[in-house]
């Protein structure tokens, strides 16, 4: 336990991940540098998104979270633990639990609660409180009704809240969602963040939740943007978004909002600068007209 | 893209492995350990005997249990129509190939006695063998099997069995089946729509032609394989030390008397199979 670092959930101090790209015949192509430097504190119950077109290193940022990959050079701390030493891994990974992309392949049982139960049963939690727990979480997700059902009979969404109360059954501080939204319909997508902010909101977990759409993104309270291994810029969405030339040469597309707004500025319609969503817009165009 | 099922693929994501037909009764209750010995038992006692006695014994035991079950019975015979070529054959040959008192004849082929006896019993023994296994894949959940066998292998442990590794494999095989059945869907149509052709051409060639369902498929189980242990990791899962389980066997009042029930059938089937004259 470190003790200076605890106030942060998580902490990051020059964090370089390198592997080799093999050729044909095994030996050694060349060195990739996926993560190069990256420095980082998130503070208890925030909501962080971390942005990166594919190739930026996001998703082997998200992998270091929960001690999935160790550190080449400088260290992870989650909660005051250090990733990477023996005997941190299964708390780490019981403190900051990850979703995926592709909700098939998290699934592991036939059954939604058996896949629940997946979680506390490796942590050797009480049969009762497994039950308690499978309940709990269920609930938070508004997946309790599918409880007997089998996986395969669910949309992409409610797999993916599935998958979230499998997390959410081992009592995490934090959860990452790596790209959890990435193969969702809009629909199955909106209703995802929709129960991580609740869970943010109400239950003070902190998020870290790692995308491309920027849609995604305009309710968190900080945001990192990434691109070749290194933070390329950082800060609340209206800054970040304002950063046209950046987030042009990280290949990231500003939400349809923002850039309506932009392009009637432009057009000198003035319709001021931060909006963020559709909402906001109207009601700037309102006053406007007002 | 992960979407809402379509028509043509839910009926796919229908396929349960070893069709469980969801029922309250005694024996969908049974522990899935009791109902694995007890078919196994079953089925060999059933190549214990050659008189028609034991088979009076061993078809009421069979209505007993399938009454008791709630399941249909046209579920349970359902599950012959695979095996109805196989039966009709071994019936045939056993009919046709003993020697014996002759009964009557068509050309080289004749009928015995003894043919016809045999080819009852051993038609009956195919029955009894499906049916009675049936029984307990319609009474039982995978995941109970699955669980079931863990438990009852257990002491495999000692001899570094990877018991535990074997029942996960295969519940994760169970849960893979369907999401896999999907793909190959999806990629034969795929296929099909660059002018792949599977349905001309002999053996040889039909099978070349699977293989560009094949590989894309192994591709993707592979990759699928890698994201389920990354996912398992995650998740805290570190073998089988030190777990728990949400819905742990444990043997009640009933099963004691479901294993007081087989010894009865053996010794029954014992008793019945001494005295009868036959």
């Amino acid at each position: 336990m470190q003790k200076k670092s605890d106030q942060y959930m998580i902490e990051t101090k020059d964090l370089v991940y390198e592997y080799n790209r093999r050729d044909e015949n095994g030996d050694i192509a060349e060195i990739v540098r996926a993560l190069d430097g990256v420095s980082l504190k998130v503070k208890k119950g925030d909501f962080i998104a971390v942005l990166g077109a594919n190739g930026s290193g996001k998703s082997t940022f998200a992998k270091h979270l929960n001690g999935l990959l160790h550190p080449t050079e400088g260290v992870v701390y989650i909660n005051g633990m250090q990733t990477d030493r023996e005997g941190n891994v299964l708390p780490v990974r019981q403190m900051a639990g990850m979703v995926f992309q592709n909700p098939d392949n998290q699934i592991i049982s036939g059954i939604v609660e058996e896949d629940v139960a997946f979680g506390p049963e490796n942590l050797g939690v009480s049969t009762e409180e497994i039950l308690l727990r499978v309940e709990e979480s269920l609930k938070q997700v508004d997946m309790l009704p599918y409880r007997k059902h089998s996986p395969n009979r669910l949309s992409g969404g409610q797999k993916q809240r599935v998958a979230i109360a499998g997390v959410l059954a081992m009592h995490p501080q934090c959860i990452i969602l790596d790209e959890a939204t990435a193969m969702l319909d809009p629909a199955g997508r909106k209703k995802v963040l929709e129960i991580v902010m609740r869970l943010n909101k109400e239950e003070h977990i902190t998020i870290i939740l790692i995308t491309h759409y920027m849609e995604d993104v305009t309710e968190a309270d900080y945001i990192y943007v990434m691109k070749e291994g290194k933070i390329a810029t950082s800060g609340t969405p209206g800054e970040v978004f304002e950063q046209k030339k950046i987030l042009q040469d990280c290949a990231l597309e500003l939400p349809t909002a923002t850039r309506i707004a932009q392009l009637l500025n432009e057009a000198d319609i003035p319709v001021g600068d931060g909006i963020l969503t559709m909402e906001e817009l109207a009601d700037r165009l309102d006053k406007l007209r007002g | 893209m992960v979407s809402e099922p379509e028509k043509g693929c839910s009926m796919i994501r229908d396929i349960t492995i070893g069709q469980y037909y969801a029922a309250q009764s005694l024996i969908h209750r049974l522990d899935p350990r009791l109902k694995i010995i007890a078919t196994m038992v079953y089925i060999i006692s059933l190549f214990t005997f050659h008189d028609m006695a034991g088979y009076v014994v061993a078809i009421l035991s069979f209505g007993a249990v399938v009454a008791l079950s709630k399941v249909p019975l046209r579920f349970m015979l359902k599950g012959l129509k695979p095996i109805f070529f196989i039966l009709v054959f071994t019936a045939c040959l056993n009919l046709f190939a003993t020697p014996g008192k002759n009964i009557f004849a068509i050309g080289v082929l004749s009928v015995t006695w003894e043919g016809l006896w045999k080819a009852v019993y051993i038609s009956l023994r195919l029955i009894f063998l499906i049916l009675g296994s049936s029984v307990m894949t319609l009474t039982t959940t995978p995941d109970q099997l699955t669980n079931g066998l863990e438990k009852l292998l257990g002491p495999l442990k000692a001899v570094k069995v990877p018991v535990h590794e074997l029942a996960m494999m295969m519940s994760i095989a169970l849960r893979f089946i369907p999401i896999l059945v999907d793909e190959t869907n999806k990629i034969m149509k795929a296929q099909a729509a660059r002018g792949a052709d599977f349905e001309s051409g002999n053996l040889l060639q039909r099978l070349k032609n699977l293989l560009p369902i094949l590989v894309p498929l192994f591709a993707s189980s592979v990759r699928r394989a890698g994201d389920l242990a990354l996912a398992m990791d995650a998740r805290c899962y570190h073998g089988g030390g030190g777990r728990t389980k949400m819905y742990p066997l444990n043997y009640q009042k009933r099963d004691l008397c479901g294993y007081l029930v087989c010894i009865a059938y053996i010794i029954v089937l014992a008793a019945v199979v001494q005295v009868s004259p036959f």
